[in-house]
């Protein structure tokens, strides 16, 4: 069974007396371990579609899926909860809580989950290892540049054992170099962790490491097809 | 690494949320100092005046108790709703006896007050005639220093009286001037006795000086006498207790109400015996309140306003919060967190500004008597000219439970903006 199952989802926003149709009869699956790009042109629908997957938004026709749990039926206090056990996310920019310190960033999360005091700052401290950024935990987001920043949140989101991780544009922000130092950091852990990866991007860098690209294009998938990864013909 | 077996409800985990809204609190430093500063400030106001109005109350109190009847009073039943000469006790030395074997902790003081009408040769007015054990009484130590001429009145002086400034001037009397004192009797009748000025005193409360006319209780009691009462029984209108503890009035009220009330003797505190006081007092207070509203209403705004504008320029983080799976009520219990925190702080900053100056004022005292030209007296006490601020501890609760429910109830309308923020669109600001 697919941990993700998208079937005939569309969206559609009233933008004052104009009705857009954000998303269009969008269908797939998404298996566990998948690395998954979302790629096509601004206002295609990627953020609406990563939204609705993540449940902070909701389809206005369709259904969603994860691991059996119809993400349109749940209310907005099981949405908090779903969110919270089973998405994590990384966003474009301003991913942090300014007032926390790194470590703290990423314990944030599995302080609402419950988790005791010594199994949070142990998970926190080796997430914050693997994203090279074990010496800076206690460095304040103001601190930290955007590269850093960026992968605070990669392992914010893999810390707190989430189903599936959400990258809307994560690389946007990024220069070259940072951008990709984050992506192998993302690649790297997706499969060290087993943990699936949505990400949306429309920089042809960051697709190259995708191993599998849904392309959208006006609410409506054109393309979706597997490929093989820089690293994997190298 | 194993990821672990999560119970699916989030924990509402308050040593974080403590932490977050401490942290957040002081992200705009300055603004936040800034409204600390102005609820102290309007706090230290409010306990500066609430501590002038108890301590010039007080002050008002314990005078109207020292120059009238005392924290209790035992007198006939009736008197305070329709005085007249011919209600008295006759059996005053035994009520007396009864009086002091309760082993009550102060003073009992005999007196006799009659309404007269006194007159000399060139003038008559009404008076108040105060018959007391010129030895112990209260009024000794009260008007005795306000001599102004002569001489006190002693025990065995059968027609000496003390009058006042006031009265003497009206009357035209001087020290050995002939006053006669005359009282209406039940029936109609009067009684006529001659009183001669032993003293003038001048107290400067015109109600005082104007009106009263004080003798010992040998000669007071020569108008009860021709009222029908016994001299032997020692005749007395009335007991003035004064005791040593305020405090336990209420209690010595109960004990002696228990041993001496009857149906023609009542006991009764200060305020049944002054209820204009108590009604003055009650009308002051009001206006204090109103000054404390109106600076709760200061603290108010000041504490949304903070709260609301951080708020609202945290939209995005708030929607990040949300995205990553912090509930509403969470949202919520942390946005209020902040206003408990900025409450506590400013109870804490309030209390060190108004206590240290409510502190100065009990020590040093603040002198109003430039403002009191036209003197001090209210409601027939006077005011010491120079109060010294006071606050009981039920004060120190009120006022705390006052700024502190403000404090929080501002807290309420951020707390609800912050918590209905929708992730989806907070994250697009």
């Amino acid at each position: 069974m697919a941990l993700l199952g998208l079937e005939n989802i569309s969206k559609t926003y009233q933008q004052g007396e104009v009705e857009v149709q954000a998303l269009h009869h969008v269908s797939f699956e998404v298996q566990e371990g998948e690395f998954a790009a979302l790629v096509g042109p601004s206002g295609s629908g990627k953020t609406t579609l990563l939204n609705i997957i993540g449940g902070l938004d909701s389809p206005s026709q369709g259904s969603a899926h994860l691991n059996g749990t119809d993400i349109a039926g749940l209310g907005e206090a099981e949405l908090s909860d779903f969110r919270l056990f089973q998405i994590g996310f990384i966003f474009q920019a301003y991913n942090l809580v300014p007032v926390l310190t790194a470590m703290e960033n990423v314990e944030l999360v599995m302080v609402l989950q419950g988790l005791s005091a010594s199994d949070r700052q142990q998970r926190a401290e080796h997430y914050l290892e693997l994203v090279g950024l074990k010496a800076l935990m206690h460095r304040r987001p103001a601190a930290l540049s955007g590269g850093q920043q960026q992968r605070v949140a990669v392992a914010r989101a893999l810390a707190a054992g989430p189903r599936l991780v959400l990258a809307d544009e994560p690389t946007a922000n990024l220069d070259s170099e940072n951008a990709t130092a984050l992506l192998d950091i993302m690649h790297r852990l997706s499969h060290e962790e087993k943990t699936t990866f949505i990400f949306s991007t429309h920089d042809p860098r960051v697709m190259d490491r995708a191993e599998r690209i849904i392309t959208l294009h006006d609410g409506t998938i054109i393309s979706d097809e597997y490929h093989h990864t820089h690293e994997q013909q190298t | 690494m194993n990821v672990p077996a999560y119970a699916q409800h989030s924990k509402m985990a308050f040593p974080m949320l403590f932490m977050l809204a401490w942290r957040n609190l002081w992200r705009h430093r300055r603004r936040t100092l800034i409204t600390l500063s102005s609820i102290a400030f309007g706090f230290g106001l409010a306990v500066l005046f609430i501590g002038i109005g108890d301590g010039s109350h007080n002050s008002m109190i314990r005078n109207a108790i020292k120059m009238g009847e005392g924290h209790l009073t035992v007198q006939p039943s009736g008197y305070v709703e329709s005085p007249a000469n011919y209600k008295f006790i006759d059996n005053g030395h035994e009520l007396m006896e009864r009086l002091e074997a309760l082993g009550i902790r102060g003073t009992v003081e005999p007196r006799i007050a009659l309404q007269v009408l006194a007159s000399t040769a060139s003038n008559s007015v009404g008076a108040a005639l105060q018959g007391f054990d010129t030895t112990r009484d209260q009024r000794n130590s009260m008007i005795r220093p306000n001599l102004v001429q002569g001489a006190w009145i002693t025990a065995d002086d059968p027609r000496g009286i003390v009058i006042g400034a006031g009265m003497a001037g009206k009357l035209k009397a001087k020290i050995g001037s002939k006053v006669v004192l005359m009282a209406g009797k039940r029936g109609g009748d009067s009684e006529a006795q001659l009183g001669r000025v032993r003293g003038i005193f001048d107290s400067s409360i015109e109600e005082m000086d104007d009106y009263l006319v004080l003798s010992n209780l040998h000669f007071a009691r020569y108008f009860l006498v021709a009222e029908g009462a016994s001299e032997e029984a020692g005749p007395v209108t009335r007991f003035a207790l004064f005791l040593d503890d305020p405090e336990s009035m209420e209690q010595w009220k109960g004990v002696i109400a228990s041993s001496v009330a009857s149906r023609e003797v009542v006991v009764l505190d200060w305020q049944e015996m002054m209820p204009q006081l108590v009604q003055f007092i009650v009308v002051d207070d009001a206006g204090n309140y109103v000054f404390l509203l109106l600076i709760l209403m200061m603290v108010v705004f000041g504490i949304v306003n903070t709260v609301l504008m951080s708020v609202l320029e945290r939209t995005r983080e708030f929607g990040l919060l949300r995205a990553l799976g912090i509930s509403r009520r969470h949202l919520l219990t942390l946005v209020f967190c902040e206003s408990l925190l900025m409450s506590l702080l400013a109870i804490g900053l309030g209390w060190l500004v108004g206590g240290s100056i409510h502190l100065w004022g009990s020590i040093y005292g603040i002198d109003f008597s430039s403002m009191m030209e036209e003197g001090t007296q209210i409601m027939g006490t006077f005011m010491d000219p120079v109060v010294y601020t006071e606050l009981s501890w039920n004060r120190v609760i009120q006022l705390t439970a006052a700024i502190f429910s403000a404090t929080l109830a501002s807290g309420i309308y951020p707390a609800v903006k912050a918590s209905r923020i929708l992730p989806v669109e907070a994250l697009r600001t």
